[in-house]
């Protein structure tokens, strides 16, 4: 199998008034063709700086080394122009907060709409059409009606199935999700995973998928990318680091998921 | 909606109704005596009583304002026989100064004001966000910081002094300018053109800064938001990543500030039109305030309040349509 991402000494480093910082340093791993790979790590650790380095959307002043392979084209280095044709088409993501990663101003059909058509251009009526596909693939009642409405007259659980149709308009190769069930009820957190890893193998598309919780990576991801401090701490099949934590920091991530058959402290 | 529009309008009237009580509490109750100002100089006190029954001066404050409320909506009649003026609604009264019919003199110098806040308001959001936007864009660097400190200093230039040096260099020394006077349009438009230049800059000065610095931390605040980055990561173009996620979240606030601002503004402005001379409703009233023109003071407190109240129930049903999310039950 050949892989989709290969990541190599990625280095993110942002200059601050106290001199350069380094919030990644030398993270490598590879995700394969509908493969999913977790990245796991407390706030601040670097996992969202990683996942938005693959798409070269950091933020201004930060500079990236190392080496990001997609299909093995190289992508760092790479102009923004360039760049734009890679996301969504290639690569597409979804972030923690489907409310106010919308835009509350327009249609959620019209924003799905747009993203397909500034990648495969065409009518709007035919993007009409892909725009109800979409919906209907991930489960919105009623697409075409829905698709008229805006964000805010939709669910937490539903703006965020629509933010997963719009990632996948373009059919990419690689889904980059950043923590997309972090801000949803536990219930809806369980509907959207069991939606993406469904989504997933019916298009054989690849995912990154980025959390600080193991228990949702346990039950998605094949491999797993521990991450401290912009630090790669441990890299490894998932059952072999649920099973044999060969880091004290994995183990203690692990330790602090509470157990339902945990002794309750007196 | 209708019913939504029927409260608002009640609200509005109500607004209003206090409006007109307390302005003509104010002015009739609390000022010098009518009757001594019309009468003059050579004046008997026969002659004041007269002029206190034809005014209906004699009569309780409630009467006197329960007429002024029904000669607004239905006209009202001043003295008896021979001597009855017929005031046709809406019946402001008449200027003490000059007998004019006060609803009469807003209708003459109303397009006055109009123009200039008009041209004003194009110029200064031309300016404004055109400013605003190419400093959030640019945020940090010389030119954000160049437009920024003029907008500094323009908001702090007081209009008359800027009003006067502008007539000084432009109209006295180099002469490129006609002076300002209030020139119809059927005049000759380039004439119109050259006459309201000056109030237009003046006006529009002060409200250009502001609006430059909102639209900055309108436009830097969105930069910021989810859904910018949501636009980045599908791969839209920069250009319609500004025009369509950007500016309409970020303008959409200003439509408020705008509304407000242009609806006291249609009242007169008050300090420009005097300083220019042009005979709008602003310079209506400073000369009315200066000579104790009551019905005529009256009448403008009364007008600029009106504007003000409909622009705001204006401002809400235009942000209904901008603002998907705000609707009206």
């Amino acid at each position: 199998m050949s892989e989709l991402l290969v990541v190599e000494g990625l280095t993110v480093t942002f200059p601050t008034t106290r001199g350069l910082v380094d919030v990644v340093k030398e993270v490598s791993f590879t995700v394969g063709r509908d493969e999913t790979v977790g990245i796991v790590g407390e706030s601040g650790s670097g996992k969202s700086m990683t996942s938005l380095a693959i798409l070269g959307l950091l933020p201004r002043g930060a500079v990236t080394r190392g080496s990001i392979r997609l299909d093995g084209v190289e992508l760092l280095g790479r102009t923004d122009r360039e760049m734009r044709r890679v996301r969504g088409e290639q690569v597409s993501m979804i972030f923690q907060d489907p409310l106010s990663s919308l835009n509350p101003y327009y249609t959620v059909g019209l924003q799905i709409e747009e993203m397909y058509r500034a990648h495969r251009g065409g009518s709007r009526k035919a993007a009409r059409k892909i725009v109800t596909e979409a919906l209907t693939q991930v489960g919105i009642p009623e697409p075409e009606r829905r698709a008229s409405y805006y964000p805010h007259q939709f669910s937490g659980g539903q703006r965020q199935r629509i933010m997963i149709a719009m990632a996948l308009v373009c059919s990419p190769a690689l889904l980059i999700a950043d923590e997309p069930t972090t801000a949803l009820d536990v219930t809806v957190q369980a509907q959207i995973l069991r939606l993406l890893a469904g989504l997933q193998r019916e298009t054989g598309t690849g995912m990154v998928f980025v959390t600080h919780d193991l228990a949702v990576i346990s039950t998605i991801a094949a491999r797993v990318l521990v991450m401290r401090r912009g630090e790669q701490v441990e890299y490894g099949t998932a059952e072999q680091i649920f099973a044999e934590p060969r880091h004290e920091y994995t183990r203690m991530l692990l330790e602090s998921i509470p157990r339902i058959d945990d002794e309750v402290a007196s | 909606m209708a019913r939504y529009l029927a409260g608002r309008i009640a609200g509005l009237a109500l607004i209003l109704f206090m409006v007109c009580l307390f302005t003509y509490l104010i002015f009739f109750q609390l000022s010098p005596d009518p009757a001594v100002m019309i009468c003059g100089k050579t004046c008997t006190p026969e002659r004041i009583v007269q002029i206190r029954t034809i005014l209906g001066l004699d009569e309780p404050f409630l009467s006197q304002f329960r007429d002024f409320l029904v000669g607004l909506f239905a006209g009202r009649d001043y003295g008896s026989g021979a001597n009855l003026i017929h005031c046709p609604a809406p019946c402001l009264g008449y200027s003490f100064q000059t007998s004019q019919s006060v609803w009469e003199m807003i209708v003459d110098r109303l397009p006055v004001s109009a123009t200039v806040a008009v041209g004003a308001a194009v110029l200064w959001l031309l300016a404004g966000i055109g400013a605003g936007l190419l400093s959030a864009v640019k945020e940090g660097t010389w030119w954000d910081r160049t437009l920024m400190g003029l907008a500094l200093g323009g908001a702090s230039i007081p209009n008359y002094v800027l009003a006067l040096s502008l007539q000084y260099v432009l109209v006295v020394h180099l002469q490129i300018l006609p002076f300002p006077s209030a020139v119809a349009f059927s005049d000759g438009p380039v004439l119109w053109f050259q006459s309201y230049l000056m109030p237009w800059v003046v006006l529009a000065t002060g409200y250009a800064c502001l609006y430059a610095r909102l639209t900055r931390a309108n436009v830097i605040d969105t930069l910021a938001e989810n859904f910018m980055r949501t636009a980045r990561a599908k791969g839209l173009s920069p250009v319609l990543t500004m025009r369509r996620h950007a500016l309409r979240p970020a303008l959409t606030p200003i439509t408020t500030i705008f509304g407000m601002d242009f609806a006291a503004l249609l009242g007169g402005a008050l300090i420009t039109e005097t300083v220019f001379g042009l005979n709008g409703v602003g310079k209506m009233a400073a000369d009315s305030i200066a000579k104790n023109d009551q019905p005529v003071i009256m009448a403008v407190t009364l007008l600029a309040a009106t504007f003000v109240v409909v622009g705001n129930v204006v401002v809400d049903l235009v942000y209904t349509g901008l603002d998907p999310r705000v609707r009206i039950r």
